[in-house]
């Protein structure tokens, strides 16, 4: 019993040296999709902490997905269980803001005066706005990319080397591996799920999706009717079947189709899935519009919750390391996001090496002057309207409806589900 | 009635007023043991519940602080929303491909383990595995087993000829080949269940109809199998349909309830509007048709059924 009291006491007291004796600070980080961040958040936070050792970051449990984490920190918004920090889709910031959740991060950039300094450029910052909120800082952004089988592409009669520069070339190219037999097929083009790769098409038309004031639907434009004649071409001319998500990629890292056309974030998996099976690369996305096109940004920003002015400080602290450029040196290579900061894109002592390494790689960072945010739809409907959009090109990919019809009857759901003031 | 009254009473015997006691006694310990299921009942599933319905007259999303109630708007707006009215006309189809086939199935493999003694527990281990492993994990397989284009399926399909349908990807098969996995996942919980109903039947019952008459296999299944599992195969019933239009995890993981919808299934509507789109009140709305659409079957079945199927 004596020996029993005695080893108690002396694990209390090691227990109570061994607890991080300068942790003036305990932020509770939160973060979704463990699969791609989890090695990433723990490599950032030690590397952190070693730098502030009066700020401790605690993990709270992360969620699966990023409509997972909106619904944890939602639901505990305004309760002690609340993190202090968080990560949340780019196209889900406006629901954040609008919901009043999040700390405005303006002040704290204008007390700061030299962001541009830490590679945090106004395009950057532009990012993670909502109206003139500053929600977040940008910490892995993505944008969509060509990938294409180079194996395919040769016994086709094209040239790897050269990839195609317009769509035209794109579904010309995809005919003729389609038209190579063997199961083989053109295009994959990522249309379900999300709006993301519509906007691609759109944005890339130079056309948006609200009218500037956010009260009309605009994306039943020219620019729109170009996006949704060209993924029915997809399907007439270019060799794309109609599949689901999964089945799409499967397709693609089996070497059975020729282009495959979806964000950069996917590229590390995709890398990883073809192995040696075939020749893989990457090319810009073909822009309908090469003057005025643009091009969605997917990923994350990291977000303060806190309201706790003594925790306000350190979060800010780690908000900037983050999505500074040690963070983005992580972020990139593990994943396949473009850099979000042109500090680590550019100097040696972070990227630069990595992408002479990893040509693959290079194709997202190329276009990021092209990148303007993924558009969040305002309102109580916001999300729902991605949905509508995306059943209405399902339409166009059976071939089940017209794209002018499945075009106008989106639009007309749209402006439905969009509030009415 | 306590001991003072008692006395006061003539004619109540000191046996009668023991007994009494002992009841009293008895109903006493009986709530104190049934407490902890009560309990847990009550805040486990009565509240939640009542909380849902609560919910559903409210115009709450997450997020926001405040709601009002809305009375049953929700409902109304529920019968106009042809997202709803597309899930319960899937779901409504979903479930009468998959009760009958898996019940059907499950039955006739369990007849034919059952007559034949050879490698009866493995049989009965390998219809049983669908049951046992996870769905999440084996819609993967189906996912590549049914690929258009990659699949072994199809590529069985165009050794003899016939053009493979691109299963998951149209509309016009995607409800049809989440029924087959729906089918190839409850049949050996079916089986099992039947397999139980059988050994329960009586050998002398096949005896004597044999004497009576009955000399084919058919005959004796008719005449005494099929009426004997009368009450198994109403169990068997409730629970397949239960299971089919609890449909999830393969919509969730195959098909997201595209292409335009032609997946979408009650549960599935249910999970976007309240966990993608937040609108907890609406989905809650949702939730409690749900479970009203189950109430109702259960009560038919009951009612209905029972009384034809237990012969005592």
């Amino acid at each position: 019993m004596h020996f029993l009291t005695r080893t108690i006491a002396t694990a209390a007291i090691a227990t109570g040296l061994c607890a991080p004796a300068f942790a003036d600070t305990t932020l509770n980080v939160h973060y979704p999709m463990p699969g791609f961040f989890k090695d990433v958040m723990d490599v950032i936070s030690k590397k952190f902490m070693e730098e502030h050792p009066d700020i401790h970051i605690n993990f709270v449990s992360p969620s699966a997905t990023y409509e997972e984490g909106i619904q944890t920190i939602l639901r505990q918004a305004g309760t002690s269980e609340m993190p202090d920090v968080t990560f949340v889709g780019l196209n889900r910031l406006r629901m954040i803001a609008e919901r009043g959740v999040n700390v405005d991060m303006k002040p704290l950039i204008a007390k700061e005066g030299d962001m541009e300094k830490q590679g945090f450029t106004d395009h950057i910052l532009k990012l993670a706005q909502v109206g003139d909120q500053q929600v977040g800082l940008a910490f892995a952004t993505s944008n969509p990319i060509m990938y294409y089988n180079a194996d395919l592409v040769r016994a086709a009669g094209g040239n790897p080397d050269q990839p195609p520069k317009t769509w035209d070339e794109v579904i010309t190219l995809g005919g003729k591996i389609k038209a190579l037999g063997n199961g083989n097929d053109g295009i994959d083009f990522r249309w379900q799920g999300d709006e993301g790769m519509f906007s691609a098409l759109l944005f890339g038309a130079g056309g948006a999706m609200l009218s500037p004031d956010e009260k009309k639907v605009a994306f039943n434009g020219p620019e729109g009717k170009a996006a949704v004649d060209l993924i029915s071409r997809m399907v007439k001319e270019g060799g794309m079947p109609v599949l689901t998500k999964p089945a799409g990629e499967q397709a693609f890292v089996a070497g059975k189709v020729g282009f495959a056309f979806q964000t950069t974030g996917a590229l590390r998996n995709t890398i990883k899935n073809v192995g040696g099976k075939f020749d893989l690369r990457t090319g810009p996305i073909p822009l309908l519009n090469p003057e005025k096109g643009h091009l969605p940004t997917g990923g994350n920003a990291v977000v303060i919750l806190t309201k706790d002015a003594a925790k306000l400080d350190a979060a800010w602290t780690f908000a900037k390391f983050a999505a500074g450029p040690y963070g983005a040196s992580v972020v990139v290579p593990g994943t396949g996001y473009v850099p979000n900061n042109e500090l680590a894109a550019k100097s040696s002592e972070y990227l630069a090496d990595f992408y002479d390494k990893n040509p693959l790689f290079k194709t997202g960072l190329n276009q990021m002057n092209l990148m303007i945010p993924w558009y969040a739809f305002p309102g109580a409907n916001g999300v729902k309207v991605t949905q509508t959009i995306v059943d209405n090109l399902s339409r166009i990919v059976e071939q089940s409806a017209t794209p002018d019809v499945a075009l106008n009857d989106a639009a007309d759901e749209v402006q439905k589900l969009l509030p009415r003031h | 009635m306590t001991a003072a009254t008692a006395q006061n009473l003539p004619g109540h015997s000191l046996a009668r007023l023991a007994a009494e006691r002992a009841a009293k006694q008895e109903a006493l310990t009986a709530w104190k043991l049934a407490a902890p299921a009560v309990v847990l009942i009550v805040g486990l599933v009565l509240l939640p519940t009542v909380a849902v319905v609560v919910f559903s007259m409210t115009n709450f999303e997450l997020g926001y602080d405040d709601f009002q109630f809305i009375g049953f708007d929700n409902y109304v707006e529920l019968f106009g929303d042809r997202t709803f009215l597309i899930s319960l006309k899937n779901t409504a189809i979903y479930t009468a491909i998959v009760t009958p086939l898996s019940v059907l199935i499950g039955l006739g493999i369990a007849l034919l383990i059952e007559s034949e003694t050879r490698g009866r527990a493995f049989f009965r281990t390998v219809y049983f595995l669908p049951v046992a492993s996870l769905l999440v994990a084996m819609a993967t397989v189906f996912q590549y087993l049914l690929h258009p284009t990659l699949g072994p399926v199809n590529a069985l399909l165009a050794l003899v000829g016939i053009p493979g349908p691109n299963w998951l990807g149209s509309s016009q098969t995607v409800l049809i080949s989440l029924a087959i996995i729906g089918v190839w996942q409850s049949v050996g919980f079916n089986m099992v269940l039947f397999l139980a109903g059988l050994t329960a039947i009586p050998r002398e019952l096949y005896a004597a109809a044999e004497v009576d008459g009955a000399k084919s296999g058919f005959e004796r299944f008719r005449l005494v199998t099929w009426p004997m599992l009368g009450p198994t195969t109403l169990f068997v019933t409730t629970i397949s349909i239960i299971n089919a239009v609890k449909v999830f995890e393969t919509v969730k993981f195959l098909t997201e309830g595209g292409p335009n919808k032609s997946s979408e299934v009650l549960l599935w509507t249910i999970y976007q509007e309240g966990f993608v789109y937040l609108r907890v009140g609406y989905a809650s709305a949702m939730t409690v048709i749900f479970l009203g659409v189950l109430i109702v079957l259960m009560f038919l079945q009951y009612r209905v059924l029972d009384r034809r199927v237990h012969y005592t």
